[in-house]
């Protein structure tokens, strides 16, 4: 019945089609103009860490566009790039999956023409999106994305500013290290708790690797389903087995979750080190309240490191007109403003746009970059960033102190942790 | 009987049109919207992809009123073969695909076995129990990559391999193969016996065991055809994406997509599928492309909001909408006479 | 021993609120035959309400429940009038379609307004507390939860089977067109059915800011529990849903502790096929 009808409509709907694809490729022409995409996960399970992300990112397009003099960070000075070159931001989510970061990563390249992106966060979706850009010879700069696999690849275009979770992994080892022969913690076991995806997987063998290497018995490896409606099993299996120290990644709610159970539990490890995580969320921290306390990881950056880091503190301002609730920087998103910076300068300084041209430029310097610990940055092959430091913080009465590595820490850790009936 | 006549009386003429269309494909990488937008070429390749997965759906959702949650199992299986052929043993991954496909076909019937047995919503919520365990033990089965996943490197693109890198031309010839396989078979199996088949098990079982259908025998069969097609569409998934991980293909989100785009189009029609991914991909992807920026979910909201107004509206999907339009065209012409 | 205690407890304790989660399911399923899929953004909306309450002015959520179970109440008779009534009827799969659809719309309209973020509740009345019995740690938030699960539970109970409208409700369940031959207004039974069903999963979210972080996403795990807690129960019956969920509560804390915490949904999704398989209509299941 009536299928020559059909026919007509399905053709209308291809036509429809047509005209929305043309539309999409009609592109504003633009002088001096300087487009960079952003990916990253703005809906779905990690969208509050993706919409930090987005919002330092445009934090440090601001100050690169406009004339900051007041500001000491690279660019800030003049306005723009190049001879008063604009960037222009063009922004996407990738929903915290890897085949939208991949289609997502071909339409900024190839439909907004973007001049490189900035992601992706999730490390399962900064993969394939940066293969895109290998493949494409586009540069693409990594923020946050953790997992050490990302810069073993030899990819000529890949930069990733953070530390990896290896090198997390190494400097928890020989934190607890220290604390075993100046503090007589006694640390003999380790348990690692961890969510079950890409990142947390990954980090977990990190983890396992350097406290082997170290000498640690891995006495419990507990894997969760990240949004998890209770971790009673979880906490239940740490406890039994009971490590001196435990490694964790647990991200956002799960964060909350753990700590409140382990407090349920009446359980607490002498040393509890975790990965870029809630931990560093410092909304969620604050949130947690005292229950906090005591816990320790690896940090980029936290408002408490404004000594070591002077310049961060004006450009946060910015930051923080931009997040709501307003926020200061987190160990993550930090990284992602850094990653603009980068670039922005090593245009600046090869004076050209060509890609090639810009990732030897990236390569054959070492960067100032104030927004990083360390306040350099520079690339080894396979684009990470060797200048990387993660520094040790414990929470103290709600603030992040600095505990390790000592030439930077301002505060004696309490090691062990303050058991739960004791706070 | 009427219908049978009716249906090969009118072969010619469904036939030509089907023809018709599928050339109308063949030409699209020629015209110059295509080749000026990967973006396009890219929604046009999710359009075929995911009409020729809601069309393997449709075999047994449609046709034969089996309505699975557990599509993304048989999907995430024909991705893994295809992966691990080419991640795990270095291969090209046309044996990991034919592998992929048979085991997908196998387990689906050692599944649906016992689970057949189940009647209504108690068949629907084993199915998606189904998919949490199937997501839950290849998050942990390491052989597989696990949480982590199986990254494509790079390797020659062409036909062999079956990845382009610098254009989507072939890819867009290789998901219209795939394409035509799949509704080739629905088309051929609406004609014949085996279709009447799953029609009858559709409207009743009992009375389609009373003249003698085996409705085991066909509802298996239609599983293992459905799930044999869906693997095949997980396959070029994988090599389309360069990945495979556990969240990305044996998900609810993976199985939803298979029955709302049928149920969009038109339940248990033959353009029903290629009708619901023509409206739902584009308008999911462009939404995304054009408001996902913005952050805070505009997109999806859109889209929820969409779901439901053609549900309440015309549960029957488009090819309801489209057939009402056609009564009152017919009848207002009629009425001129 | 004292370990086995702790995780069984811990299990019942998470089978009650997993009961409390589906109780309004299951009368809405048994009723009208309808998976509701925003069940779980249901449980999401009111604990947002509940959130907000306790962090404006300071309600704490054991009274936020209630206002929790009213603004469910009228959030699902609203969508039952919207657009389940529509498609009452039609094909089996349209309501289930739709409500995936309003799912959709609810979890994002609240990520759109109410941000990303983790949202927790500090200083409430139950939060953090514990008791000691026996040397089994009793979380104080949990008991409370699985004590208003039971009390309802068997609220509902005797709604269905000693009242007038009670036996509405099951005649219309029983025969929709009977029902209305015998004056029953079974388009209010349905409207009230979806609206009570709503205000069981309002009280659940009221109650659950006092130990666990709002999200927008947060419903997704608990929605797809409670379908298996129903539907493993016996489409319709209360008794059934609340030896599923307990049962279920003990299978995910044993399979967690014992074997390995990533199994525990396994286990707990292998249970509802076995049992499935052996009673093809739930464990209560006519």
């Amino acid at each position: 019945m009536g299928k020559s009808f059909f026919g007509k409509c399905l053709l209308l709907v291809l036509a429809a089609l047509l005209v929305v694809g043309t539309l999409s490729g009609v592109a504003v022409a633009e002088e001096k103009v300087i487009k960079i995409g952003t990916l990253f996960p703005l809906t779905g399970s990690v969208a509050l860490a993706g919409q930090r992300c987005r919002a330092a990112v445009e934090t440090a397009a601001e100050v690169i566009n406009n004339a900051h003099p007041e500001l000491k960070v690279p660019l800030a000075e003049k306005a723009g790039l190049l001879d008063g070159y604009k960037i222009v931001l063009i922004h996407a989510d990738h929903q915290g999956k890897p085949d939208v970061a991949k289609s997502e990563a071909e339409r900024l390249f190839d439909q907004e023409k973007v001049w490189t992106i900035i992601g992706c966060y999730n490390s399962a979706c900064t993969k394939p999106a940066s293969f895109v850009a290998e493949l494409k010879q586009k540069v693409f700069m990594c923020g946050c994305s953790s997992s050490g696999a990302l810069t073993e690849r030899d990819f000529k275009y890949f930069f990733r500013m953070a530390p990896t979770d290896k090198t997390e992994s190494l400097e928890f080892v020989e934190f607890i290290e220290y604390v075993n022969e100046k503090k007589n913690a006694g640390v003999k076991t380790v348990g690692l708790i961890y969510e079950n995806t890409e990142f947390g997987k990954h980090a977990a063998e990190e983890g396992r690797m350097a406290a082997e290497a170290g000498g640690f018995k891995v006495v419990a490896d507990v894997a969760f389903n990240p949004g998890a409606t209770n971790l009673n099993s979880e906490v239940q299996t740490l406890k039994a087995a009971n490590p001196d120290a435990v490694f964790g990644a647990c991200l956002g709610g799960d964060y909350t979750l753990w700590v409140r159970t382990m407090k349920q539990m009446d359980w607490l490890p002498k040393v509890a080190l975790n990965y870029c995580t809630g931990y560093q969320d410092p909304i969620i921290t604050g949130q947690l309240g005292d229950d906090a306390n005591y816990f320790m990881g690896g940090t980029g950056y936290a408002p408490e490191f404004a000594e070591l880091m002077p310049a961060v503190a004006a450009v946060e301002e910015i930051y923080k007109a931009k997040t709501d609730p307003s926020v200061p920087f987190d160990s993550d998103s930090i990284q992602e403003a850094v990653a603009l910076f980068i670039v922005a300068q090593a245009i600046e300084k090869s004076g050209s746009l060509d890609p090639t041209v810009v990732a030897e430029t990236l390569y054959a310097n070492e960067w100032e970059s104030p927004l990083s610990m360390g306040g350099k940055v520079a690339f080894s092959p396979g684009g990470q960033n060797v200048k990387a430091m993660s520094m040790l913080t414990q929470l103290q009465g709600g603030e992040y102190k600095r505990i390790y590595p000592l030439d930077l820490a301002d505060t004696e850790p309490v090691i062990p942790m303050v058991p739960w009936k004791d706070r | 009987m009427v219908t049978a006549m009716t249906l090969t009386g009118k072969r010619t003429k469904r036939d030509l049109f089907w023809l018709g269309l599928l050339a109308l494909f063949a030409v699209i990488p020629l015209t110059p919207w295509f080749t000026r937008s990967t973006f396009a070429q890219h929604v046009m390749i999710q359009v075929l992809l995911y009409a020729s997965m809601a069309q393997a759906w449709n075999i047994l959702g449609g046709y034969c009123g089996q309505v699975s949650f557990g599509h993304s199992v048989f999907f995430g299986i024909g991705a893994y073969g295809t992966a691990m052929a080419v991640v795990k043993f270095g291969l090209i991954p046309w044996p990991g695909i034919l592998a992929g496909a048979v085991i997908a076909a196998v387990v689906a019937v050692a599944i649906s076995y016992p689970c057949f047995k189940l009647k209504g919503h108690y068949f629907a919520i084993a199915t998606f129990a189904i998919v949490e365990i199937f997501n839950r033990l290849f998050m942990v089965w390491y052989w597989v990559g696990g949480a982590l996943g199986l990254d494509y490197g790079f390797t020659q693109p062409g036909w062999k391999n079956f990845v382009w890198y610098q254009t989507k031309d072939c890819c867009f010839y290789g998901v219209l193969l795939l394409f035509i396989l799949v509704f080739g078979i629905v088309r051929w199996i609406e004609k014949h016996r085996f279709g009447f088949y799953l029609r009858a098990v559709r409207e009743g079982q009992d009375t389609a065991e009373s003249l003698g259908v085996d409705s085991t025998r066909v509802k298996l069969s239609a599983m293992a055809l459905s799930a044999f097609l869906a693997a095949l569409c997980g396959a070029f998934f994988a090599q389309y994406n360069y990945r495979v991980d556990p969240p990305m293909v044996m998900s609810l989100d993976m199985s939803m997509k298979f029955v709302l785009i049928t149920i969009l189009g038109g339940l248990g029609t033959f353009y029903g599928p290629l009708l619901g991914a023509a409206l739902l991909i584009p308008l999911q992807e462009y939404t995304r492309a054009y408001l996902g920026g913005i952050g805070g979910g505009v997109d999806l909201i859109i889209f929820g909001l969409l779901i439901i107004i053609v549900v309440v509206y015309q549960p029957k999907g488009i090819m309801g909408i489209l057939d009402r339009v056609y009564v009152r065209f017919k009848r207002s012409r009629e009425g001129g006479k | 021993m004292a370990t086995f205690l702790q995780v069984a407890f811990d299990g019942l304790l998470n089978g009650l609120l997993y009961a409390l989660v589906a109780a309004g399911l299951s009368l809405i399923w048994g009723v009208m035959d309808v998976i509701n899929f925003a069940h779980g953004e249901f449980l999401m909306v009111a604990m947002y309400l509940s959130y907000w309450l306790g962090f404006i002015w300071k309600v704490d959520p054991l009274v936020s429940s209630v206002a929790g179970g009213a603004f469910v109440f009228i959030l699902g008779a609203l969508t039952y009038r919207l657009v389940i009534s529509r498609t009452i009827g039609k094909s089996a799969m349209s309501a289930l379609l739709a409500t995936f659809g309003l799912s959709m719309l609810l979890k994002n309209v609240c990520l759109n307004r109410f941000s990303p973020n983790f949202r927790i509740l500090q200083h409430t009345l139950l939060g953090g507390k514990t008791f000691n019995l026996a040397g089994i740690i009793i979380p104080l938030p949990q008991l409370v939860i699985g004590l208003v699960a039971l009390a309802l539970l068997y609220l509902i109970y005797l709604l269905v089977k000693k009242t007038r409208l009670g036996w509405a409700i099951q005649a219309t369940a029983m025969d929709k067109e009977a029902a209305e031959l015998m004056g029953i207004n079974t388009e209010r039974i349905y409207l009230l059915v979806f609206g009570l069903g709503g205000a069981c999963v309002g009280i659940a979210g009221g109650l659950l800011p006092s130990y666990l972080a709002v999200h927008p996403e947060v419903g997704g795990l608990f929605s797809l529990i409670a379908f298996v807690c129903v539907a493993m129960g016996g489409f319709g019956s209360i008794p059934g849903a609340l030896l599923a969920s307990l049962l279920i509560g003990l299978v995910e804390a044993f399979a967690g502790f014992y074997i390995a915490p990533v199994f525990k949904y396994v286990a707990v999704f292998g249970l509802y096929l076995v049992v499935v398989m052996v009673r093809p209509r739930g464990l209560f299941g006519w």
